[in-house]
C-alpha cells in the first residue's frame, strides 16, 4: 500500500505528474505536505476531524485543478498552502461553523493564537513538530495572524490596533527570522 | 539596483507570498519578478520560508485519510472518463434523432390535425348534401303538386269560361224575344221529373239547360231522347245523357223550324226513330 512507504519527488517531477494526472503525485504531494497543511488548517478551524475532512477537500481541488498551477508564479507548496487556506478559511466565515463554534469566533481569535503559542502550537495534538523558539512573540503573532488564521495584515492590524506599516515592518522581520532559522 | 534593493525592503514580496496584494498589486509583483531575478529570488525565499515555517509546524493527519483521498481519486479518475465515454457515445446518435423525432411528431400532430378537419369537413359535406337531397325531393314533389293544381286551376277556368258563355247566354235570351222558354213537367211516369228546353223560334235552335234539368241518370243501355210535336207527329231532335257530374250548362239539339210541344222519351242508346210513349218522362208545351 502507498501508505507503507512514502514517497518523496522532486517539485519539477510532481508538477508533471500533476499535469498529467497521475495519482502518484497525489501521494507523493500527500506523503510530503499533507502534515504542514494539516498544520496550517487545524489552526484555522477546529475540531481536528473537521481540520481532516478540509485537507481531504484540499487534495481533491489539488487533484482537480492542477493544471492552473502555474509554477512561474510560485512554488508548488504556497499555491498548495493557499488552497487549504482559503478553504480552511471559507469554513470559518461559513454560517455553520459559525453557529457550531461560537467559542472559536474570530473575534477571540487573538487570545486563542496566544494560548496555542504558549503551549508550543496544540502540544497535546499528535505529530506536532519542534517551535522554532528564536522568534520573538511580538513578531510571530502578527506573521501567525495572516498566514495561520486568516487575517488580512489589515485586520490583524486593527485587532492589534498597530499602524499598517508596523504590521508590515513585523511581517516582514519575523520572515526574515524564519529564513536565518531554516537557510 | 537601489530601486530594486527598495522594493524588496518595503515588504511587498511578504504580503505578495502571503497572498495579502490585490489582484493589481500582484500583477506588478509578478512583473517586477518576471524582469528583476532579484525580486524573484527574494520570492522564492520568502516561500521556502513560510514553507519550512509550516513543515514546522506539522500535524500528522489520521493513517486512514489517504487511502480515503485516494479512493475519492480513484472514484473520480474511473468515473469521469467513463462519463465522457458515455457522452461522446450516446450524445450524437440519441441527441440528433431527438430533434428529427421532435420534427416528425410536429409533422405527425400537423397531419393528425389535417386528418382531423377534413373527417369533419367530410361529415359537414355529407350532412349539406343529405339535406340538400331531401330539400331537392320536397322541392319535386311540390312542383308536382302545383302542376297538379295547375291543372286544377286550368280545368276550373275552362269550366268556368264555358259555364260563363253558357250563362251568357241564357241571359241574352231574355232580351231576345224569340227565345222560347218551354218547361217540360213530368208525367206520370215520375212526376217530380221537369226540366228545360230554350228555342229560337227564327233561327231554329234548340237547347237543353242542364243545370234545370231534374231527371233521374240514365244506364249505359239507355239515353234520353228530345221530341218536338209539329202539327201532332213527333220529330228526333237528338239524344242527350244524363250525368251527376256534367259540366255543360247548354246542350244544343238538332233544329227546328215549328213546334208544338217538346217531349223526353227514355229509348235505348242511340235514340229511336219514333218514341216509346210509355217511356216518357216529361213534355211541356210552347
Amino acid at each position: 500500500m502507498a501508505t507503507t512507504k512514502k514517497i518523496s519527488l522532486s517539485e519539477e517531477e510532481l508538477v508533471g505528474a500533476l499535469k498529467n494526472r497521475h495519482t502518484i503525485a497525489v501521494q507523493a504531494l500527500y506523503d510530503m505536505y499533507s502534515a504542514a497543511l494539516l498544520g496550517v488548517i487545524s489552526r484555522i478551524v477546529q475540531p481536528i476531524e473537521l481540520a481532516e475532512d478540509l485537507l481531504q477537500e484540499t487534495f481533491i481541488k489539488i487533484w482537480n485543478s492542477g493544471e492552473s498551477y502555474d509554477a512561474s508564479k510560485g512554488r508548488l507548496f504556497t499555491w498548495m498552502m493557499n488552497i487549504a487556506r482559503n478553504l480552511a478559511i471559507d469554513k470559518l466565515r461559513s454560517k455553520d461553523f459559525k453557529n457550531s463554534n461560537k467559542n472559536q469566533d474570530i473575534e477571540n481569535n487573538v487570545d486563542f493564537i496566544d494560548a496555542q503559542k504558549e503551549i508550543s502550537f496544540n502540544a497535546d495534538t499528535l505529530g506536532i513538530k519542534d517551535m522554532v523558539t528564536a522568534l520573538k512573540p511580538e513578531f510571530t503573532s502578527v506573521l501567525d495572524m495572516v498566514y495561520f488564521k486568516g487575517y488580512t495584515h489589515v485586520e490583524a492590524a486593527e485587532e492589534l490596533n498597530l499602524p499598517l506599516g508596523t504590521v508590515k515592518t513585523r511581517i516582514r522581520m519575523a520572515i526574515m527570522e524564519l529564513r536565518k532559522n531554516f537557510n | 539596483m537601489e530601486e530594486v534593493n527598495a522594493y524588496i525592503e518595503s515588504g511587498i514580496l511578504e504580503l505578495y507570498v502571503l497572498v495579502q496584494l490585490t489582484v493589481q498589486e500582484q500583477q506588478e509583483v509578478e512583473e517586477m519578478a518576471a524582469r528583476y531575478p532579484e525580486v524573484k529570488q527574494e520570492i522564492a525565499a520568502i516561500e521556502l520560508a513560510m514553507e519550512q515555517y509550516a513543515l514546522q509546524n506539522s500535524i500528522e493527519p489520521s493513517a486512514e485519510l489517504k487511502d480515503q483521498i485516494m479512493n475519492r481519486l480513484s472514484d473520480n479518475e474511473t468515473i469521469v472518463p467513463v462519463t465522457a465515454e458515455v457522452e461522446q457515445v450516446i450524445k450524437p446518435t440519441p441527441v440528433v434523432p431527438i430533434q428529427q423525432y421532435n420534427e416528425y411528431e410536429a409533422k405527425i400532430r400537423i397531419l393528425r390535425f389535417a386528418l382531423a378537419a377534413c373527417v369533419a369537413m367530410l361529415v359537414v359535406s355529407a350532412i349539406a348534401l343529405y339535406s340538400a337531397h331531401n330539400e331537392l325531393g320536397q322541392a319535386k314533389t311540390e312542383i308536382l303538386a302545383l302542376n297538379l293544381d295547375k291543372q286544377k286551376f286550368a280545368s276550373t277556368t275552362s269550366y268556368l269560361t264555358e259555364e260563363n258563355t253558357d250563362l251568357r247566354k241564357i241571359a241574352d235570351m231574355a232580351d231576345d224575344p224569340d227565345w222560347k222558354v218551354v218547361k217540360l213537367a213530368g208525367t206520370k211516369m215520375d212526376p217530380a221529373a221537369k226540366m228545360v228546353v230554350y228555342w229560337h223560334t227564327s233561327g231554329q235552335h234548340v237547347m237543353v239547360d242542364n243545370s234545370k234539368m231534374a231527371l233521374p241518370a240514365n244506364d249505359q243501355s239507355h239515353q234520353y231522347q228530345l221530341w218536338a210535336l209539329v202539327n201532332g207527329k213527333p220529330v228526333d231532335l237528338g239524344v242527350f245523357d244524363v250525368k251527376s257530374d256534367t259540366t255543360q250548362i247548354l246542350l244544343a239539339m238538332k233544329e227546328i223550324a215549328g213546334a208544338q210541344a217538346f217531349a223526353v222519351t227514355l229509348e235505348k242508346r242511340g235514340g229511336s226513330v219514333s218514341p216509346t210513349m210509355d217511356q216518357m218522362i216529361v213534355m211541356g208545351g210552347v
